[in-house]
């Protein structure tokens, strides 16, 4: 045997041993990951059933609370509950709710109506939601919604949000005086808690979550997705309004 | 310390990488809802500091826990390449745990709110820190060539060999 192929043999024999020996240490680590992973799963099955799904939900009328935006008459009535603070709700709020404006609430075909749904652990929802009740009592609720998601990293991390939230007032040309009176006696808590009393009551669990006609919708749908649930709730609603003037018609024509 | 201080950094890696996995679903959407018994993950995992270079600190973090893994299982296997791993391993742990005080910091004194899992993980890269800093020293002081775990010198390998060709 040549010294070459000895030394290579040689390699080989020591390569073979220390691979025997590693053999339990890799069986652990396969071991370790395969709890692990099983654990994540585990969650992440147990917040799938946790998170609602897309429920149907009663016709019946929405009392005049939230926030309004477009014509409370509109075929299709539209409701979202959201978190200032919510990550999603600000996507939502961003990206997909301009078009919505544009296209569905300004066209007539929805009217919108904004819910707050404070989560608990974000803790400058409320203040949030405060800000923005106190600058609709100058007809600036959704320009203060806009600005409220749009800066949502500037505010949601603040010990205490209100400069952030004034200057946001400001520059909306609110009267400071007004709205600081305001901000300061929370007098619009009860509404913020009725707006969230309404959500516990639809079984809401997350944010945004949507009521678009008969279904309730959790997260934070695309556009296209939203514009095929209120095409469906306009058929259903002009389906709702035939049978509801058919009976009258035949009751008129019996003798 | 010799292989299994390697190994350690391996298991801690493998630790990590599942802990920054299960913080990485939640921030795409896969995990709806952190377990989180102490402190609030929540508010921590969708601040301004949870998101670096356009993607979720977390995603950064899976992908160091990897790479330390990989560098630790081949460091595991091969002696010859112990000094340039075990220098990887020092500057990628030591960049990480500077980076890990750096958002703890945030969470204290910006955000206001601790995340159980962020504080593991930052424990765990500072472990794999102070593993490979002793693996550093280990292989600068040349103490790979005359560790029993180190390859053996010819002439003991060679009574292995007859001894194994024989078995």
């Amino acid at each position: 045997m040549s010294q070459k192929s000895a030394r290579a043999q040689r390699s080989n024999v020591v390569r073979a041993q220390r691979a025997a020996s590693l053999k339990p240490f890799y069986y652990g680590l396969v071991v370790v990951a395969l709890i692990g992973i099983a654990l994540i799963a585990r969650s992440a099955q147990h917040s799938d059933a946790s998170r609602p799904g897309i429920a149907n939900v009663s016709l019946t009328p929405v009392k005049a609370q939230g926030h309004l935006l477009g014509n409370p008459n509109a075929p299709v009535q539209i409701l979202e509950f959201a978190d200032f603070e919510c990550p999603h709700c600000g996507e939502f709020a961003t990206i997909t709710e301009p078009d919505v404006r544009k296209r569905i609430i300004d066209a007539g075909l929805a009217s919108y109506r904004y819910f707050d749904f404070p989560l608990p652990h974000f803790e400058n929802s409320v203040p949030a939601s405060n800000a923005a009740a106190c600058a609709g009592d100058q007809n600036k609720f959704w320009e203060m919604h806009d600005k409220l998601f749009q800066g949502q990293p500037d505010w949601s991390a603040e010990g205490n949000p209100k400069g952030v939230f004034e200057s946001y007032a400001k520059s909306l040309g609110l009267d400071m005086k007004t709205w600081d009176a305001c901000y300061d006696s929370q007098k619009h808590m009860p509404e913020i808690n009725a707006n969230r009393e309404e959500g516990l009551r639809r079984h809401v669990e997350s944010t945004p979550t949507f009521v678009i006609g008969t279904k309730q919708i959790p997260g934070a749908i695309p556009y296209d997705m939203f514009k095929a649930y209120v095409d469906t709730a306009a058929m259903e609603a002009g389906k709702v309004a035939a049978q509801d003037s058919t009976p009258a018609k035949g009751a008129s024509a019996k003798p | 310390m010799t292989r299994s201080a390697r190994m350690m950094i391996a298991l801690l890696a493998l630790v990590g990488a599942l802990v920054a996995l299960y913080l990485t679903l939640f921030k795409v959407g896969v995990i709806g809802e952190l377990v989180c018994n102490l402190g609030s993950c929540e508010r921590v995992n969708t601040s301004r500091w949870a998101t670096f270079l356009g993607l979720p600190v977390a995603a950064w973090g899976l992908a160091t826990y990897l790479v330390l893994l990989v560098l630790a299982l081949v460091s595991v296997q091969r002696d010859d390449l112990e000094r340039p791993i075990a220098w990887t391993l020092f500057l990628l742990s030591g960049w990480s745990v500077g980076f890990s005080a750096w958002l703890t910091s945030k969470e204290l004194f910006v955000i206001h709110a601790i995340c159980i899992w962020c504080v593991t993980s930052a424990t765990i890269m500072t472990l794999i820190f102070f593993a490979s800093l002793l693996e550093l020293g280990r292989a600068r002081r040349g103490e790979a060539a005359n560790s029993p775990e180190a390859v053996p010198p010819q002439g003991v390998a060679g009574g292995s060999i007859r001894g194994d060709a024989r078995g």
